[in-house]
């Protein structure tokens, strides 16, 4: 049986040739399914406790291309509604963000209290002469909503597991490192801007420390960043079930140790990683995130779409049909941040990413134009190749349960996502996904 | 200081030509690819800050763009400036090679204020961008010019950009405002 499952799987990603279809960044129809079986059910990011602070204040997303209102209602719970009217479809909220009483419609004038059931609507008694059931007709609701260290999270899925299972220790350990030592708050200002690439695209490109030299070699010639810093050799890679991962640069423990005793004796930043690590020279954010956690400076991947940067900052990709993704980037700092600290994390994040930030500028045409590439008739039907590494490293296991693969520069996230993402393009429903979906790979990988 | 209404016909077309001439000739130094030239037109303290525009209800519209110190899309002083107009002409900097054809129409100039060397400058502007066989970009909106005299010579000293898209329907903004 298993092996059945097993071959039927191997329609897009072969695990064994480390080979891609790249329909998969074209096809229409595998797009309206990501749609339904990825995003419909997967948990997703929605925004952070700190950007509704009171009752009235509102958000708003999208869970997939359905858009949705992240509000706190009167009884201060976070509720995520779905932004269309029962009657003929229309949205009920046009503004991004803000604070509102109620959601009125704007075409018949049916208005919605924070929690999303139906108030009243005009000539209620005249019209529907009282014979109306407003509790059946309220907004329609995310089946589950959760909070994870302040992270919003809401699944369309009634059957989705609890959201800490869910993401599991990866995709626990990738929140952490943002949201260690102590409360956070996200800045008021959420970048957006539009690439006409594929969703996994830029996924995909997260895992990625091998373009940084190449795509981003600007930025070393204008002395933006250091040759050492931009990509590192020393790299490690920890897979998560469902598709999370962290990839990116790591450290050896000795490192690590010689680190938190220069900069605890007081010396100046010398070494690549002094400024990247600087978080983990705090003993209570070294224990909050592990013993092999701690030694990370990689990129997380919240499956499907949530990016955690090395700059305090979140970026979801948000699906806007096969051929274009909309990049929100969120940026999050601890609460009582000193004043300089806090304006220098600011300038980074301002110059890093974002559309004119001196990283991002050069991304988007390599995606839009990979995304070109699983268009033509010719170009679409020759895989695309996924072998860095494979089969070349191992997956060591450590006593904490944070197993991970240290390692060179490597495809492993890359390969983990097309696998999970298969896994999840093939379940019928959750209980098959937890059933079938492939495990955190241990040895050879 | 002085509003500009209160001068005389011939101060304000003076002020404004000479405002109109320093704009139109940044504009085409920017066209042309001369970005050296176009750095040497900025002030060493000047800020040059592009914030994030939201859509929002007309009740809180004055929440429209953050705030400065804050989240935005350009936050620049001479340095980062510098930065951004050597990336531009080093081959292998993606996002500007094949560098893009750029052209940029200013229009609705009006000078707010004249206060000493310094002169208060709005103007509306089109940054028309394509690039490649078939790419483009349009961004519209309003600028705040704040320009100096430095030793008898117009130089910019602010520019507050206002765009009117809240969503970047574009890759990236690696061009010039």
């Amino acid at each position: 049986m298993a092996q059945v499952i097993s071959s039927s799987r191997a329609r897009w990603y072969d695990p064994d040739s480390a080979t891609l279809d790249r329909r998969i960044f074209s096809d229409p129809e595998i797009y309206q399914q990501e749609l339904e079986r990825i995003f419909g059910r997967a948990w997703n990011f929605i925004c952070h406790e700190s950007q509704l602070p009171e009752p009235g204040r509102f958000f708003m997303n999208y869970i997939g291309e359905d858009q949705v209102i992240a509000v706190r209602d009167r009884k201060h719970q976070i509720q995520v509604l779905l932004n269309s009217c029962p009657h003929r479809g229309n949205t009920v909220c046009r503004a991004e963000q803000g604070k509102t009483a109620s959601f009125l419609c704007s075409y018949h004038g049916w208005n919605y209290d924070l929690d999303g059931s139906l108030i009243g609507m005009p000539g209620e008694n005249q019209f529907y002469r009282g014979d109306f059931d407003k509790k059946a007709w309220g907004l329609g609701k995310a089946a589950q909503v959760q909070i994870y260290r302040g992270f919003v999270f809401a699944t369309l899925d009634a059957q989705a597991p609890p959201l800490v299972d869910y993401l599991g220790w990866v995709g626990r350990l990738g929140l952490d490192m943002v949201a260690s030592s102590g409360d956070i708050e996200v800045l008021d200002g959420v970048q957006k801007n539009r690439i006409k690439c594929n969703w996994k695209l830029a996924v995909d490109n997260l895992y990625d420390w091998y373009h940084v030299k190449v795509s981003h070699g600007s930025a070393l010639r204008i002395g933006l960043l250091t040759e050492e810093s931009m990509a590192p050799d020393g790299q490690m890679v920890m897979l998560g079930d469902y598709g999370h991962g962290i990839g990116g640069p790591g450290l050896s423990q000795a490192q690590l140790n010689d680190f938190v005793e220069r900069m605890g004796n007081g010396e100046e930043p010398s070494k690549w990683y002094d400024l990247q690590a600087a978080r983990r020279l705090d003993q209570r954010t070294r224990d909050e995130l592990g013993p092999v956690g701690a030694r990370s400076l990689g990129h997380p991947n919240i499956f499907p779409n949530l990016w955690v940067t090395l700059t305090r900052q979140l970026c979801l990709r948000i699906p806007r049909g096969p051929f274009e993704t909309e990049l929100w980037w969120f940026t999050l700092l601890p609460e009582g941040m000193p004043e300089e600290e806090r304006r220098m994390a600011i300038f980074i994040a301002n110059h890093m990413f974002g559309p004119a930030g001196f990283l991002e500028q050069d991304d988007g045409e390599n995606w839009s134009h990979s995304t070109r590439g699983a268009m033509g008739n010719a170009t679409r039907k020759r895989p695309l190749n996924y072998q860095m590494g494979h089969g070349q490293d191992t997956v060591v296991g450590d006593p904490s349960g944070q197993n991970s693969i240290e390692t060179v520069v490597n495809e492993h996230g890359q390969r983990w996502t097309y696998q999970s993402w298969q896994d999840w393009m093939t379940a019928d429903d959750w209980p098959s996904l937890i059933a079938n979906h492939t495990p955190a790979p241990t040895g050879v990988v | 200081m002085a509003s500009l209404a209160n001068l005389p016909l011939a101060e304000r077309m003076q002020v404004t030509f000479e405002a109109q001439e320093f704009t139109f000739h940044e504009a085409a130094l920017l066209d042309n690819r001369q970005y050296e030239a176009w750095l040497d037109l900025l002030t060493d303290d000047i800020h040059y800050w592009m914030p994030i525009r939201r859509t929002t209800t007309l009740k809180e519209v004055s929440d429209e763009f953050t705030q400065r110190g804050g989240m935005a899309f350009f936050d620049d002083d001479k340095n980062t400036l510098t930065r951004r107009v050597n990336r531009l002409s080093l081959a292998r900097a993606w996002a500007e090679d094949p560098p893009s054809r750029t052209r940029r129409l200013v229009t609705n100039l009006q000078v707010v204020e004249v206060s000493g060397d310094e002169i208060q400058l709005h103007a509306n502007f089109q940054l028309y961008r394509t690039r490649l066989n078939s790419e483009e970009d349009n961004w519209i909106g309003r600028r705040e010019d704040l320009l100096r005299r430095v030793g008898g010579v117009l130089k910019l000293a602010r520019r507050h950009i206002y765009l009117e898209q809240t969503v970047i329907l574009s890759q990236n903004m690696s061009s010039l405002f």
